[in-house]
């Protein structure tokens, strides 16, 4: 019997060995090689494709339900090479139908034969219309018809693909806009909330993206997790008055020859603010025009992003402190019998008339907005460490933390400082050479319409998130003045209102208000003939449910603050208590009396 | 004798093949049904994955369509687009100076809009010690054996709106 051949059995033995252990050995390099990674993910962009989620951004709506801004479908147009047969039908739609797209980058793009290699999907546009994709149907389906007439393979759109996705969408155009901020979603990946609600509750209305794996493979497929769609918003605005508000305000600077303006309405009970309205105008569906609409500097919203010197309608903290204090009460009088005052025998006060106006007492000094008497209250009566605690306790000098983004402050300028002089003390006793803004003043006056309890301002009055509602609870910031002190301002100003004959009053209502004319700082000094017009009012005096405050920047019809912003608080307030539902004050009390 | 015996023993050739191919048709039987078993399962998993993608797409398509039917809502329920639907219906503003005003009894113009449940804080009050530390010994003997016979007080579970 014949042996078999051994070496030949152990040679083939070994050739067997030697390349399973080099197929192990390369299979440990692959795995350890600076390319690993890259193999890896070549391999991963076969099994699936990974993608990241974004939750539905938030609604916002108005108090009364209705929807400021939500999100619609927007679509996502692009190149899948797999399927492209006629890149040159791709490029000639693309190009005509969709905006900022050159036929020749399309067909670069779309041309498998030069990017057979390449990435297999190219994004052309995002947020396309609904119509744009429409035309785009309707091409394709023209396309297959030609094709079947011509019995050929082209024209052909296969390959040029559309995605739905959603994009944030303001219903209601330019209202409000100055409140909601706008969110600039053609960022994409970062893509956030930019000014007023949008940009300070940014993280609520967002929701939480989540990067998912998407297999190729239908074994590994399982439900995507559920994720959380952003939070809603509930606003304090009412939308009528803030339709009614914009209305008027675009009304009173055409008038007015006025560069620009703003009008807050705020409940004084709660600090919620019930419409704010503020130019110029913008509408935030086309947000990338925002350059043009606020060009340099110009505030988002100058009723929380900007600071001025308010005038008179300061005399109404510097008479609020003083009654407060003690230092003064309805009897006390000032003698204005040169209608001059005095600082430290140096610096001269007049009025705004430069007339003497005699013997006034605290109600007169309102009345007739007298800066000689404003000034002797607050150097004679309160002096500077009482005035200018009162002014922080009306908060004064720092943010009111209302929940938008922007917000403005200037600091004051106080005695400790080494720039404070005496003379700021006489010039802020009634509103100059103090910056504040608009919503500071609000915030301020709500004290003295709301039994002296100065509520924090705030336009989010609830959230509705994961099904659930929280309520915004009001928060007493400050009680800065008695119940007793803002009762006596209220009554002081509404009779000074009446004895004025002023063109703020609204027939069948009673209500308080004091206007402001502040002259306007250069670098020379107060050398511009132009002012800043304001007015600040609330009422039914006798129970107080809104505060108004009109700011009028540099008219050119009239200087005064009377003659300007206060026939824009009539009209406002004339309207406003027809959308509150407040009645006259005979109706009404005749209600409470019954 | 013992050539008998063998011959007595052995099997015919023919009955060995057929023992041979019965075997190993058995043999593939069971294979083609582990087989069948496997790709029908595979078959059904593939589906449901399928399915899957499928339901989510549909999920997604619904979820887009519900926004857009929302955004559509808002835009036709807009001050703007109400206010030329009412001047289309012959319909004026108000002149305020000639507003009436009628009591309706219950009406509250500014109740707080209610667009979900409001919040409710479930706190678990937990109890400092164990009931077992609670009860006495025959207490807990006898709940071992008839579960809710005995009188363990209960974990409170209080909701705070």
């Amino acid at each position: 019997m014949k042996m078999p051949n051994y070496p030949r059995y152990i040679i083939i033995a070994l050739v067997c060995l030697a390349m399973g252990v080099a197929i192990v050995v390369q299979m440990v390099r692959i795995n350890y090689t600076t390319f690993a990674m890259d193999l890896i993910a070549r391999a991963e962009n076969y099994q699936g494709v990974r993608k990241t989620i974004y939750p539905p951004r938030g609604t916002i709506y108005d108090r009364s339900g209705n929807i400021l801004a939500t999100n619609q479908i927007g679509y996502e147009v692009g190149i899948d090479l797999k399927f492209v047969t006629d890149p040159e039908s791709i490029a000639f739609a693309a190009a005509s139908l969709l905006d900022n797209l050159d036929y020749l980058d399309v067909f670069e793009l779309a041309n498998t034969e030069k990017r057979a290699n390449e990435n297999r999907y190219y994004v052309l546009a995002n947020f396309v219309s609904k119509e744009k994709i429409q035309e785009i149907e309707q091409l394709k389906a023209h396309y297959v018809t030609r094709r079947q007439e011509a019995r050929s393979t082209k024209p052909s759109l296969s390959g040029l693909v559309w995605t739905p996705m959603q994009q944030r969408v303001y219903p209601e155009d330019q209202l409000a806009a100055n409140v909601l901020g706008f969110y600039n979603y053609f960022s994409r990946e970062s893509a956030q909330g930019v000014f007023g609600v949008e940009e300070a509750y940014n993280r609520l209305l967002t929701g939480k993206p989540q990067t998912v794996f998407l297999p190729n493979d239908p074994y590994l497929v399982e439900a995507l997790p559920d994720f959380d769609p952003g939070a809603s918003l509930i606003l304090t605005i009412d939308r009528e008055i803030q339709k009614m508000l914009e209305d008027t305000l675009d009304e009173a600077i055409d008038w007015a020859g006025a560069t620009g303006g703003t009008i807050i309405v705020a409940d004084p009970k709660t600090g919620e603010i019930l419409g704010m309205a503020s130019t110029p105008f913008f509408n935030p569906n086309e947000y990338w025009k925002y350059q043009e609409t606020f060009p340099g500097i110009t505030p988002y919203n100058r009723a929380v992003g900007t600071a001025y010197e308010p005038g008179s309608v300061f005399k109404v903290i510097t008479m609020a402190a003083a009654l407060d204090s003690g230092v003064a009460d309805l009897n006390t009088t000032y003698n204005d019998g040169s209608g001059v005052y005095w600082v430290a025998n140096s610096w001269p006060i007049y009025n705004w008339n430069f007339g003497a106006w005699g013997v006034q007492d605290m109600t007169g000094c309102m009345r007739h907005s007298l800066n000689v008497c404003l000034a002797y209250v607050a150097i004679d009566l309160l002096g500077e460490e009482l005035f200018y605690q009162y002014l922080q306790a009306f908060g004064f000098g720092r943010s009111t933390g209302i929940d938008m983004a922007s917000e403005a402050n200037y600091p004051m300028r106080l005695p400790e400082n080494n720039q404070w002089m005496i003379m700021d003390l006489a010039t802020n006793s009634y509103g100059q050479g103090i910056a504040v803004t608009p919503i500071q003043m609000v915030m301020a006056v709500s004290a003295l319409a709301n039994d002296g309890r100065m509520m924090m301002p705030h336009v989010v009055r609830g959230v509705v998130d994961r099904g659930q509602q929280y309520n915004v609870t009001p928060q007493v910031i400050n009680s800065p003045i008695s119940a007793e002190t803002a009762r006596v301002m209220t009554d002081m100003l509404t009779y000074s209102l009446e004895e004025e004959a002023s063109v703020a009053l609204v027939p069948g209502y009673r209500v308080a208000g004091k206007t402001g004319t502040g002259d306007i700082p250069t670098e020379l000094g107060y050398t511009s003939k132009l002012t800043n017009a304001s007015f600040v009012g609330w009422g039914p005096s006798d129970d107080p449910q809104f505060v108004v405050y009109v700011w009028i920047e540099k008219p050119t019809i009239s200087p005064w603050g009377s003659e300007v912003a206060a026939p824009v608080f009539r009209d406002v307030v004339e309207k406003l208590v027809v959308l509150m539902r407040i009645p006259p004050d005979n109706v009404r009390l005749q209600l409470i009396n019954d | 004798m013992k050539n008998r015996l063998l011959q007595a023993y052995k099997q015919a050739p023919w009955r060995i093949q057929i023992q041979w191919i019965g075997l190993f048709l058995l043999g593939l039987v069971l294979i083609g049904s582990v087989t069948g078993l496997y790709l029908n399962i595979s078959a059904q998993a593939a589906t449901s994955g399928r399915r899957i993608q499928s339901l989510e797409r549909n999920i997604n398509n619904i979820n887009n369509e519900i926004a857009q039917l929302t955004a559509d809502l808002a835009a036709a329920r807009s001050i703007e687009s109400m206010k030329e639907r009412a001047e289309t219906l012959g319909f004026v503003m108000i002149d305020p100076h000639n507003a009436i005003y009628v009591e309706v009894q219950g009406f509250n113009p500014r109740a707080d809009l209610e667009l979900a449940p409001p919040r409710v804080n479930m706190i678990a009050e937990t109890p400092i010690l164990r009931s077992a530390y609670r009860i006495s010994l025959w207490d807990w003997f006898i709940g071992q054996i008839w579960p809710g016979t005995t009188d363990s007080p209960p974990v409170e579970e209080v909701i705070v709106p």
